[in-house]
């Protein structure tokens, strides 16, 4: 209970005093109470004593005054003397009962005076009476007789003795009395002494037992100061103090400031373990790992991860660089974009971030035998210069507290320091090893090329010596060049004079037979002249032949110009009457050219081509029709399209066979080959032609009825001849690269992302520029680059992309279609290359055809490299991985 | 820049140096100790090249003397690897001088075309960069599936390199232009796959090649070849050296073989007769008789 109550200083000092007065209080009381019976019993003693007195001296005064009046009257007989006697008689006796009550108390006194009372009463029986009795009666003799021998004499003798002994017992007694006084007040004194002394030994004791206490643990909280100050700062003892008053308040506080001390110095201590630990470690992973295996011990963490920075401006992200006593590799995410979850959070804010009692997650703790839930996270940024170096997670099974929370501040300011100057020593360290190796390599060139100069050296004196040897084999060399130059034209020149060379020998063949088989001079038997004619026959195949195969591979060979100009449509009916008149009449066949009405007098497109295309359908056409018709016909559609149809009486295609007709040397079947003669060439180089010209061909044909093409031309200009040639060839490489490279995508999702960590990190924020002008492409191309973190701008054609890089030039690699409008790839190129800025940007050249003389232009133009369409993903991939990798030397 | 003229001038220095007769004893004596010792035969390699390459290593590990050089070869064990590997002079690219894979492709191939099996040895191969240019070149024009490659090598390292089939991506845009010059048919890229900091080439391509370990100035031949590639290799040796090995070309070569040497590299006298040139400028010969 006692315990319990809180004694503080104010109230063992008031108590204290409270009891001093208190003893002060009752020695008063005490003292007055004594002095006052004192005083009463003085008071008693003298009345008394007085009174008693007194009565003494009336009562003998009495007796007294009763002899002498007695005596008075016998001696005058006078009645008058008699009266005191009687006043005394009367009055002694009241004295005596006054006096008696007086000293009851005394029954020696009483007795005495008893003895008096007897004595007075005898005197005046046997005295006093008789005598006043025989002087009435007037015998003298008597009287005389009776002095003579006086008993009242006797009596009033022994009276005054016995007054005189009453007297001296009453001064005695009262001198008792006195003296009885006079040893109270003396034991009075003594008291009051006593009181006084220990009313001063009871305060003596208060004070002392008060001061005491108050004292005694000061001196203890004094003392553990001393002791903590001296004993060279053990901040771990504390202060104990048994009392419940502002000294332990005092304690308490002290306690509490020692408790903050010894945090302090706890994270003092701790963050210059960390910052000698990071001394001499010269590899931010073994840095990250030491890291995490020294602080996580010290914030309880029982796991953690060290992200660090990687990458710039906008592509920064978080790297996995060491975890602690993390499951394999799984744990943690490899890498964070800034932003993403709260570690990226951390990231951008560059706060502590932390959270207690996570439950809903993934057991992330493992040991040997479990698999447990951390408790509590924290994320702590590290800084450098106000720039984020890293971020370091941790998660424990018990909560953080706050000096785990303050440690981590204090560890992470220096911290930063040691991993940028890490990072700056590891940079250091990779330069001077690129430095070495190129230094190396440089030195092993240099070797190379002393050996070269010194075998150059040596070999001056040998070519000296040689000088006229040499020359000779110069003179012949040169003659092996020319011819070499002279069968390389041969072979150039050979397609081109192909035709010139054998239609030279064909057409004197073809002149010549015919003479023969003309027969005028009728030398000839009728068999010859079927010889000659069947040579003109072959020669006019053969010429056919050649001129058909000549122009299906240019076609092919791309290498076909078109020449635009007015082509008169009335004219052409003429030229083919003119041709085909005798050929209808030869075979009996009616021919009729319709034309419609309000045909424009003039077409624009390329008349030679044009001219071409009527005489291959019209000489197809007569070939297959053996009676009937063979007509032309002209006629215009709505959407402005010359259309040109040739339609016969013939034997007809089957429908399964329509496309393939259009195909080289495709007819329909193998024995058509043979009744009606032919390469089959024919209606191909139509079909590419049609092409070429921007429009179309279509057919309608019955088996055994005969058939219908008819020719859809637009109305051209030289322009929008090498557009639609353009738009031809990119349309078929588009299909190829949308058909075989989606596919592939969703296939190598899987891939995808082990091959990222792999590739991601050189792609990752790389800037492309793609030149290409088919939509198609640029979907699947920026989405497959995108994919890969890559930053894609897109130019839809040369100019485009001339115009964009006049404001920017910041690209990493450029990928250039060719086949383009208004700016092809070429051109674009050689423009890119003009400009200084960009003659070391790698340019990729997307071929439409894989095509030798395709990459050789390519090349030629400035291209670093090319790859052909349809792309190979993968291969793009390598490829770009290559031209976006800084290179050494050169 | 700094770093080069850093580095270029203890070399240059040294260079300076005049080459005194003690010297040469010295390193007469580490050659000869080197062979002795190890069988390493560096005894007919041009003494100007040794000489620079053993000053460089005195210099890099700051060693005194070449008598202590030898010291250090004798008695630490790992010391000649070291040194042998300061020797081996590993300067190469891929489709190095284009202009020469230009001419095999357009010269050579041809004359290969008719033969039912082809057998290459490109001797001096070092880390193999020429050796998968020439089996990319063999693929374009056909001709791999019946060609058969033996690489090699004195240093077993640089063989080890070789095997891998593979080369740092920062060297690769020379590779690439190289490729193109010397007339590649196809794609470059279609060759590789990338992978970290190296392109992987295709293995299919190293089927036909064997690597192995030769020296030129100690091996003989191991068998009869239709093309000798040799390149940037006789440049260190000295004339008896170098007639050894065309010696061993010449036997080892079938006949009308073509033999290929570096681009500053010259038939010597004695051997020029047995070869007619196959390309202007470039160094490939046809064995003649």
């Amino acid at each position: 209970m006692l315990r319990a109550f809180k004694f503080n200083i104010r109230t063992k000092i008031a108590i204290g005093y409270f009891l001093i007065l208190i003893c002060l209080g009752a020695s008063i009381v005490t003292v007055t109470d004594r002095i006052e019976a004192l005083q009463n019993e003085v008071e008693t003693i003298t009345t008394r004593d007085v009174e008693v007195h007194n009565l003494i001296a009336s009562i003998q005064y009495d007796a007294v005054s009763m002899e002498t009046a007695q005596r008075g009257y016998i001696i005058t007989g006078d009645e008058s003397y008699l009266d005191p006697y009687d006043k005394g008689k009367s009055q002694w006796e009241s004295n005596y009962n006054s006096l008696y009550a007086y000293i009851a108390d005394n029954s020696s006194t009483q007795k005495q005076l008893e003895e008096i009372k007897l004595t007075i009463q005898e005197w005046i029986s046997k005295a006093a009476e008789p005598t006043i009795a025989m002087k009435r009666e007037g015998r003298e003799a008597d009287i005389i007789a009776f002095f003579q021998n006086d008993v009242g004499k006797q009596r009033m003798d022994s009276l005054r003795s016995k007054f005189d002994a009453i007297g001296n017992q009453e001064v005695q007694a009262t001198k008792l009395h006195i003296m009885d006084l006079e040893n109270k007040n003396r034991i009075l004194t003594v008291g009051i002494y006593l009181l006084l002394l220990a009313a001063t030994i009871i305060s003596f004791m208060i004070v002392s037992f008060v001061s005491g206490s108050i004292v005694k643990t000061i001196k203890q909280v004094v003392e553990t100061i001393k002791e903590i100050a001296s004993s060279g700062g053990n901040l771990a003892t504390r202060i104990k103090v048994n009392s419940k008053d502002e000294i332990k308040d005092l304690g308490d506080a002290t306690n509490e400031l020692l408790a903050s001390l010894e945090a302090k110095s706890w994270i003092q201590t701790k963050v210059a373990e960390v910052a000698t630990m990071t001394q001499g470690i010269n590899d931010l992973q073994v840095l990250a790992r030491t890291f995490l295996t020294k602080v996580a011990p010290m914030v309880n963490a029982s796991f953690g991860v060290f992200y660090i920075r990687k990458g710039a401006g906008d592509q920064q992200r978080l790297e996995k660089l060491a975890s602690y006593a993390s499951s394999g590799e799984d744990a943690g995410k490899s890498e964070i974009r800034f932003g993403e979850g709260l570690a990226g959070q951390c990231a951008i804010e560059k706060r502590i971030f932390l959270i207690n009692q996570t439950k809903d997650h993934a057991p992330l703790i493992s040991t040997g035998l479990f698999q447990m839930e951390p408790r509590s996270i924290l994320i702590v940024p590290v800084e450098y210069e106000d720039r984020l170096e890293a971020v370091i997670e941790f998660a424990s099974l018990e909560s953080f507290t706050t000096q785990h929370l303050k440690l981590m501040e204090e560890v992470e300011k220096d911290f930063g320091i040691a991993v940028n100057n890490v990072a700056g020593r590891m940079e250091v360290e990779r330069l001077l090893s690129e430095s070495q190796v190129l230094t190396e390599e440089l030195q092993m060139q240099q070797e190379e090329m002393r050996m070269t100069t010194e075998h150059l050296e040596e070999q001056y004196l040998v070519a000296e010596q040689k000088t006229k040897e040499l020359e000779k084999a110069k003179e012949e060399l040169e003659d092996y060049s020319e011819q070499l130059e002279k069968s390389s034209q041969y072979k150039s020149n050979f397609l081109a004079n192909m035709s010139h060379e054998l239609r030279t020998p064909l057409n004197s063949i073809l002149i010549l037979s015919q003479l023969l088989s003309e027969n005028e001079n009728h030398t000839l038997s009728e068999d010859e002249e079927g010889y000659a004619k069947v040579i003109h026959t072959s020669g006019t195949d053969l010429l056919k032949l050649i001129d058909d195969i000549l122009d299906l591979s240019k076609i092919e060979a791309g290498k076909v110009i078109l020449t635009v100009d007015e082509v008169n449509l009335t004219e052409i009916p003429e030229l083919m009457k003119l041709t085909f008149n005798p050929i209808a009449e030869k075979r009996g066949v009616g021919f009729a050219i319709d034309m419609a009405e309000n045909l424009p007098a003039v077409w624009y497109t390329d008349g030679q081509r044009l001219q071409q295309i009527l005489k291959n359908l019209l000489s197809n056409a007569f070939k297959f029709t053996e009676k009937g018709s063979v007509r032309l016909g002209f006629d215009h559609t709505d959407d402005g399209m010359l259309a040109i149809s040739v339609t016969d009486t013939g034997i007809g295609i089957p429908k399964d066979k329509q496309k393939l007709i259009f195909e080289a040397f495709q007819q329909v079947d193998g024995k058509t080959n043979r009744i009606y003669g032919g390469t089959g060439l024919g209606l191909s180089i139509c079909n590419e032609f049609v092409k070429l010209l921007g429009g179309s061909i279509k057919l309608d044909s019955t088996l055994g009825e005969g058939s219908c093409f008819t020719v859809y031309l637009p109305l051209l200009s030289q322009e929008m001849v090498d557009i639609i040639q353009m738009a031809q060839m990119e349309a078929s490489a588009a299909i190829e690269i949308t058909g075989t490279e989606q596919p592939e995508q969703t296939q190598s999702s899987g891939e995808e992302a082990a091959e990222e960590h792999v590739a991601g990190c050189v792609f990752a924020g790389k800037k492309v520029l793609l030149v290409e002008d088919d939509a198609r492409n640029v979907f699947a191309l920026v989405n497959a680059l995108e994919n890969k973190k890559m930053q894609v701008t897109v130019a839809g054609n040369g100019r485009a992309c001339m115009d964009l890089l006049k404001d920017n030039k910041d690209f990493d690699l450029v990928l250039m279609d060719i086949m383009m409008p208004l700016m092809d790839g070429y051109e674009t190129m050689r423009e890119m290359r003009k400009q200084p800025e960009l003659q070391a940007m790698p340019i990729i050249a997307l071929t439409a055809k894989a095509m030798k003389s395709d990459r050789d232009k390519c090349l030629e133009a400035g291209a670093s490299d090319y790859i052909s369409k349809p792309l190979q993903m993968d291969q793009l991939y390598s490829l770009m991985q290559v031209w976006l990798t800084k290179q050494v030397g050169g | 820049m700094d770093n080069q003229q850093h580095f270029d001038l203890p070399d240059h220095t040294l260079d300076e140096l005049p080459a005194n007769e003690w010297e040469d004893i010295e390193i007469e004596l580490l050659i000869e100790g080197l062979f002795r010792a190890y069988g390493y035969d560096f005894r007919h390699y041009l003494r100007s090249s040794l000489r620079r390459r053993i000053r460089n290593r005195m210099y890099m590990d700051g060693v005194q003397t070449v008598t202590g050089m030898l010291e250090k070869v004798l008695h630490e064990p790992d010391y000649v690897h070291k040194l042998t590997n300061d020797f081996s002079i590993k300067v190469t690219e891929m489709f190095r001088d284009p202009s020469f894979f230009r001419a095999f492709r357009e010269r050579a191939v041809p004359l290969l075309d008719k033969l039912p099996e082809i057998r290459i040895w490109h001797a001096g191969c070092s880390t193999g960069e020429e050796v998968y240019s020439m089996a990319i070149l063999l693929q374009e024009q056909g001709l791999l599936e019946k060609a058969r490659i033996y690489a090699t090598d004195m240093s077993e390292r640089a063989i080890e390199q070789a095997k891998e089939g593979k080369f740092p991506l920062k060297r690769m845009q020379t590779f690439t232009k190289n490729y193109l010059q010397a007339g590649g048919t196809k794609e470059f890229s279609a060759y590789y796959t990338v992978e970290r900091d190296y392109a992987i080439f295709d293995p299919s391509l190293a089927q036909h090649v064997m690597f192995a370990q030769h020296n030129l100035a100690t091996d003989s031949t191991f068998n009869e070849f239709h093309v000798i590639l040799c390149r940037n290799v006789m440049i260190y040796f000295n004339p008896e050296l170098q007639d050894r090995v065309h010696r061993l070309f010449h036997e080892s070569l079938t006949k009308a073989g073509i033999l290929g040497l570096g681009s500053m590299e010259y038939l010597i006298a004695p051997w020029k007769q047995h070869y007619e040139e196959l390309a202007d400028g470039e160094r490939l010969f046809v064995k003649k008789d």
